[in-house]
C-alpha cells in the first residue's frame, strides 16, 4: 500500500469527521478530526492499517486546548498526526486506553499537567507530580501562577 | 594534626548523590574515577553506603520529591561530612530557577561547604575543588592547634 492510497482511504472512510487535512512533507501528515470520533479512528488505524502508536502531545493555546496523537506506519515511512481541539474551560475526551494499553501513562500525565479529563480511563492516579502538590492546580496551563509562599525566585545578589 | 582529622582527610571516601539531574554532571564525576583523571591516587574511593561516606558529591537541582529523600539521607550520614555541590543546577538551580518543581536552592536544605561551578564542570575542576577543600581544612586545623 503506497502513501497516497493510504491517505485516500482514510479520507474516504472518515469523510464527515475530518475537518482539515494538511500534507506537510512526504513523511508527515496532519489530520484534524472531531473529538467524538477518536475511538473509531484509532481502532481503524491500529487494526486495519497496522500502525504503531508513538506518543500523544497536548498544549494549551489561546482559545482552546488541543491534543495530537502520533501514529507511524513504518513500511511506507509515514507519520500521521491526528489533531483534536477541545474546549478550554472543561476539556474532556474519550480515553483510548481500553483499545491500547500503551496510552495509559501519557493520559495520566496529560490529566495532571493540563487538566484534561479522560472518560473511561481505568486508573487515573498521579504520575509525576509530588504527593503534596495541591489538587486543581495545573502547571503547564497558560494561566499558571505561583502558589507557593516559601519559594525563593531571586538569585540573591 | 590529630588522629580524627588525619583519618578524615588522608583517604576520604566519596558518596555520589543525584537529586534529579540530567546526568551530565554524574558522567563527569564518573570520569574522575577512571585512570585518566585519577582521584584514587588521593585515596578517594566510591563508598557503597552513605554511612561510610566522608565527602558527599551532590548534583542536580533539588525538586519537591527528592527534597524529602535528601533530608532523610542527610540525617543518616555520620558527621563530620563535607558536602560538595557540583554543577550549576545544585548551586542555585541554574536555568530551572523559575520552574514549578524546584522551589528552593540546595543551600537552604542542607549545609554546603564547596561549590564547583560549570555545566558540567570538567573533571580537572572537580579534582581541584576537592583538593582545595582538603588543604583548607588542614590549614584551619593547624591554625586552631596554635
Amino acid at each position: 500500500m503506497i502513501r497516497e492510497e493510504v491517505l485516500r482511504q482514510v479520507q474516504e472512510r472518515f469523510k464527515d469527521d475530518i475537518i482539515d487535512f494538511f500534507d506537510k512533507t512526504p513523511k508527515r501528515v496532519f489530520i484534524e478530526i472531531k473529538p467524538e470520533s477518536i475511538t473509531e479512528v484509532v481502532q481503524y488505524i491500529l487494526k486495519e492499517r497496522a500502525a504503531r502508536f508513538n506518543i500523544a502531545t497536548a498544549l494549551d493555546a489561546r482559545y482552546h486546548t488541543e491534543i495530537i496523537y502520533h501514529f507511524t506506519i513504518e513500511d511506507i515511512n509515514l507519520l500521521i498526526s491526528f489533531r483534536v481541539k477541545l474546549d478550554k474551560k472543561k476539556p474532556k475526551i474519550d480515553s483510548i486506553t481500553p483499545i491500547l494499553e500503551g496510552a495509559n501513562w501519557i493520559e495520566r500525565e496529560m490529566n495532571e499537567m493540563l487538566g484534561i479529563e479522560f472518560v473511561g480511563h481505568p486508573d487515573m492516579r498521579r504520575l509525576l507530580l509530588a504527593d503534596d502538590w495541591p489538587e486543581g492546580i495545573y502547571p503547564l496551563r497558560c494561566d499558571y501562577k505561583e502558589w507557593d509562599e516559601k519559594a525563593i525566585r531571586d538569585r540573591g545578589i | 594534626m590529630d588522629i580524627k582529622t588525619k583519618a578524615l582527610l588522608k583517604s576520604p571516601w566519596v558518596f555520589h548523590l543525584s537529586t534529579g539531574s540530567c546526568n551530565n554532571c554524574d558522567i563527569e564525576v564518573l570520569d574522575c574515577l577512571t585512570p585518566r583523571f585519577d582521584i584514587e591516587r588521593f585515596g578517594m574511593i566510591l563508598a557503597g553506603s552513605i554511612k561510610h561516606a566522608d565527602v558527599l558529591l551532590v548534583t542536580g537541582s533539588c525538586n519537591r520529591q527528592s527534597a524529602i529523600r535528601l533530608k532523610r539521607l542527610y540525617e543518616q550520614v555520620s558527621k563530620p561530612v563535607f558536602v560538595v555541590a557540583i554543577g550549576e543546577c545544585s548551586l542555585s538551580r541554574g536555568m530551572f530557577i523559575h520552574s514549578y518543581n524546584c522551589p528552593v536552592p540546595l543551600d537552604k536544605i542542607i549545609p554546603v561547604d564547596v561549590y564547583i561551578p560549570g555545566c558540567p564542570p570538567k573533571p580537572e575542576a572537580i579534582i581541584a575543588g576537592v583538593v582545595k577543600m582538603i588543604e583548607k581544612v588542614k590549614a584551619a586545623d593547624k591554625a586552631k592547634k596554635k
